[in-house]
């Protein structure tokens, strides 16, 4: 039987020996229903896929399908850019680590105000700090055997893929990072960041590279919280370094710089690493271009993948809503507290509160402890007499008890506060005390 | 001593105390085991008395009551993944299947599941790891404990590697 491309391979995948010896025999295209069984086909020992998509949770989906699912001793690279987006480690905290007041709100039930081209905030399942995407940075993703696996092994893959493109002054410092230097002997600036997640038999490591990013000036400000004075929490903390655009150091090349170049340089860098049969980095490297589709050689897979992957493959789709779920994005954050004045396990001095506060109000004292992100303990009170103050605390707490921080926006924080306090402050300077502290927390 | 000794003992210094988790090697004191108080004593089965590993490198060790165990991470894993900074535990009630993740340690930018050997429900995680991760680096084999379980089979340890057969497997890494 001859193998024919396209029109009824399907049979051909209900055993893995039939569908062996008809891959083996060409070098032959797929559409993208294709993707699962032959990204976890046992003789797919090398996979090199760039992303349609700019989707971050779709793309970061596919990378964690492709982590769980290729045989364990595969190699396999994944390139992918993402719309504007802010993306944490697996532990840390989206209220110190963003700025959620400058993403898009996805906490607001009745929100209708949020503009879709904000840039959104993702959790990520790998460790590590917090990053900005758009459409000028290129995410690179090597999942590898673990015994073979060091943490530099592919971000050196990545120098070399960027040497080759002209950006010689790039290379990675002792937290595997990767930096380029300047002429004029200032510090090294960081291009690219690295975060690994690890499992039973495989290395999963996954890095952004600032090729171009239209927002290099601006991009602190979506990494800036404006409650890092009052939060203490535990969990990781990012590492913040200076960043600059590898275009930057390429005003004067020759070639034109852009993202495919160095896309097709990566795909190079990664067959020479893994001895990858070069039909697969052809394919690769043209599938973007052409008809998004899938080919597949005796032991290798290349092509494009993107949304239709994600809505057709279970397991995708699977990980997709778990990534997209509030529970993932807010709930998982590690313990912390927010206190506005100095406490025990957090005694920094405290900035004045705003000016904004009506003075009946400005004796106030906001802290909360939170785990799981929900609220576990607290004390607000605006009266500086202490019984006063103390009955007002538990009043409030009584009904934030066991809330999740993530549920409450500016209305609930206003009502909660109305309800309680009341009888104690005038309505106009309680409503400005919900309005600051729904400021911290990106309320809308 | 000749130049060969010199060579060779090194080498195999580096290959045996640093690879063999010594926690494993020594029982625990009956005053310092584990559960707290129980006096272990001759009648007693010694196969209620198991410490037992998995190919990713957790262990498990039953208490003597046979029911509840504790688990962690090896040493050499301790070891491999450099400082830890964070450690996910699990929440109290937790039903974990073999092989399902019963917590996450954080270590360098690396996430990695802890994976439960075998199949149970949480008691608790191990509380001290909230506020010292870096614990795990410490005493990984020991008091840095990440969970108790409650094993639904003790059977179920029978299927895991033991030390000897743990250490095999690092050795071929």
């Amino acid at each position: 039987m001859l193998f024919s491309p396209r029109s009824s391979c399907w049979k051909a995948f209900r055993t893995r020996r039939e569908c062996g010896r008809l891959l083996a025999r060409s070098n032959s295209s797929f559409t993208s229903n294709h993707f699962a069984q032959l990204a976890s086909r046992p003789t797919s020992l090398h996979q090199i896929y760039q992303s349609v998509s700019n989707d971050p949770y779709v793309n970061l989906s596919i990378e964690h399908f492709l982590l769980e699912h290729a045989p364990p001793e595969s190699a396999i690279l994944f390139l992918y850019v993402n719309n504007p987006c802010v993306v944490i480690g697996r532990n840390q905290n989206p209220w110190l680590e963003t700025n959620l007041q400058k993403l898009h709100n996805d906490r607001d039930r009745v929100g209708n105000d949020t503009n879709d081209e904000d840039a959104v905030f993702v959790r990520r399942r790998s460790g590590g700090g917090a990053v900005f995407h758009d459409a000028g940075n290129l995410n690179y993703s090597v999942i590898s055997p673990r015994t073979s696996f060091t943490r530099n092994k592919h971000a050196e893959m990545m120098v070399r893929a960027l040497h080759r493109v002209g950006a010689t002054n790039t290379n990675i410092n002792d937290r595997h990072d990767i930096v380029m230097s300047s002429i004029n002997g200032a510090t090294p600036r960081k291009i690219s960041g690295s975060a690994f997640k690890l499992t039973r038999f495989r290395a999963l490591h996954h890095g952004t590279c600032l090729l171009d990013s239209p927002n290099i000036d601006r991009l602190w400000s979506f990494l800036r919280s404006p409650a890092q004075a009052y939060i203490k929490a535990k969990g990781v903390e990012s590492v913040r370094s200076p960043v600059a655009n590898v275009s930057s150091a390429m005003e004067d090349a020759l070639a034109p710089f852009s993202n495919q170049v160095v896309i097709a340089n990566v795909m190079e860098e990664f067959a020479r690493l893994y001895q990858t049969n070069p039909d697969a980095v052809r394919r690769a490297q043209r599938a973007y271009a052409a008809e998004p589709e899938l080919y597949a050689g005796e032991d290798w897979v290349a092509g494009a993948v993107g949304d239709l992957e994600a809505s057709r493959v279970p397991e995708i789709k699977m990980g997709l809503d778990e990534l997209t779920s509030l529970e993932w994005k807010y709930t998982q954050t590690p313990q912390f507290t927010f206190s506005t004045f100095p406490i025990e396990e957090d005694p920094r001095e405290r900035p004045a509160l705003p000016s904004s506060l009506p003075t009946s109000v400005r004796s106030t004292r906001i802290f909360l402890r939170l785990k799981h992100g929900a609220i576990i303990e607290s004390y607000i009170s605006t009266s500086d007499e202490p019984t006063l103050a103390a009955e007002q605390a538990s009043r409030v707490h009584e009904a934030l008890n066991g809330r999740k921080l993530h549920e409450l926006q500016l209305q609930q924080w206003t009502d909660i506060l109305v309800n309680q306090l009341s009888p104690d402050e005038e309505p106009e300077a309680i409503q400005e005390l919900a309005r600051f502290i729904g400021s911290q927390f990106g309320c809308s | 001593m000749s130049a060969a000794t010199r060579i060779v003992r090194p080498f195999a210094s580096r290959a045996l105390p640093q690879k063999l988790p010594l926690s494993s090697v020594r029982r625990i004191s009956p005053a310092a085991g584990f559960p707290r108080g129980s006096i272990r004593s001759f009648s007693q089965s010694p196969f209620l008395e198991v410490k037992k590993y998995t190919e990713s490198h957790e262990w498990i060790e039953l208490a003597d009551d046979g029911k509840t165990a504790r688990i962690g991470i090896t040493k050499y894993a301790a070891k491999s993944l450099g400082d830890v900074v964070y450690v996910e535990l699990p929440v109290k009630e937790l039903e974990v299947g073999a092989g399902e993740p019963v917590g996450a340690v954080e270590s360098v930018k690396s996430a990695s599941d802890v994976l439960s050997p075998v199949s149970g429900t949480v008691v608790q995680g191990n509380a001290i790891l909230e506020d010292k991760a870096k614990f795990i680096n410490e005493s990984p084999e020991d008091e840095a404990w990440i969970a108790e379980i409650e094993v639904s089979d003790a059977a179920e340890l029978d299927g895991l590697l033991d030390e000897a057969a743990y250490k095999a497997t690092i050795d071929d890494e």
